[in-house]
């Protein structure tokens, strides 16, 4: 501590050097070495609790595959399908129907409040209206 | 300023080894560390303003801290260093938690048999006065102001075990000091 310039007063150094002495003193160390070692056996002894990134590989790639399952369900239950996206529908080919068939078809969809037509380029027969329908009946008589 | 405390007797075995023992599972090296440096922690913990009443408390959280994390400890700097180290954190949650100051034990000093009982009171008081501005250091400056002051570690040993350079641990004791004496002027 030669090289030290501030420290030349004499009384700070030794009151450092006192400084918690007494009460280091009164610590019964036997008894502070014997409770260390009982908590340190404590410690031992106490079962680890499992941790969740400790489990084998693929328990834990099943239940992601269950998160993710899950989540899709659930999904599908909250949100309905988008504006403009078609649920898929059972369609009837009119072109393999004979006249009276489709005769039969068309009055039954004027007796039913149709829908309007569907501005679109790629319609079925569903589709059309029952003017145009007529219109594809009387082509196919005269084709027939 | 006194040499360090000696850390062991030539005939015992090191601290290296008795820590190599206890990781084996012998406990008895685990007390024989207690045992070795128990009081030059107490001493630190009390300088740095650790109530007397739960010293003892302190102390043994330190040591199962120590032990806990003792695959960590490298040899950088020597166990007892390192250790005191480890009760600066212990003491800093300690209070964290706690938010109460230290007492000084002036009615203990009284007790004591030998001396005026004057110059002992007075002795106790400047010795008080002195913890108390130790505490309000800053944690550096303290825990450097302890290592070498109160437990004689040189600078490169301060420095390992606080992680910082020999010239900051300089810089950090000479602060501490001054600041110390212009408060007990």
């Amino acid at each position: 501590m030669k090289d030290d310039a501030t420290f030349h007063d004499a009384e700070l150094q030794d009151l450092a050097q006192r400084l918690g002495t007494r009460a280091a003193e009164r610590l019964d160390v036997e008894r502070t070495a014997q409770a260390v070692v009982a908590r340190l056996r404590e410690e031992a002894g106490a079962p680890a609790r499992p941790s969740v990134w400790s489990q084998p590989a693929w328990l834990k790639i099943a239940a992601a595959l269950v998160v993710v399952v899950g989540a899709g369900v659930v999904a599908q239950g909250v949100w309905p399908a988008p504006p403009g996206v078609a649920l898929p529908v059972e369609t009837v080919d009119l072109s393999d129907m004979s006249a009276p068939q489709l005769r039969e078809l068309l009055r039954s969809v004027e007796q039913a409040d149709a829908p309007e037509p569907v501005s679109s380029q790629d319609v079925g027969l569903e589709d059309l209206s029952p003017a145009q329908l007529r219109a594809l009946l009387a082509s196919l008589e005269m084709e027939t | 300023m006194p040499p360090a405390e000696p850390v062991a007797a030539d005939s015992s075995p090191t601290d290296a080894a008795l820590i190599a023992a206890w990781q084996g599972g012998d406990e008895q090296a685990a007390a024989e560390l207690v045992r070795r440096h128990a009081r030059a922690l107490a001493r630190f913990l009390a300088g740095a303003g650790a109530p007397e009443a739960d010293l003892d408390d302190v102390v043994q959280e330190t040591f199962i801290r120590a032990f806990r994390a003792v695959a960590t400890f490298r040899g950088q700097c020597r166990f007892r260093t390192w250790l005191l180290t480890i009760g600066g954190n212990v003491l800093k949650d300690a209070h964290r938690r706690a938010k109460r100051g230290r007492v000084v034990p002036l009615g203990d000093e009284l007790r004591s048999t030998d001396g005026d009982p004057h110059e002992r009171a007075v002795a106790a008081e400047v010795e008080g006065r002195l913890g108390e501005e130790v505490q309000q250091l800053p944690r550096l400056q303290r825990e450097v102001f302890l290592l070498r002051a109160q437990q004689g570690l040189e600078y490169d040993e301060i420095a390992a075990a606080l992680g910082t350079t020999p010239g900051a641990a300089r810089v950090h004791y000479h602060h501490a000091v001054r600041r110390l004496k212009e408060c007990l002027k």
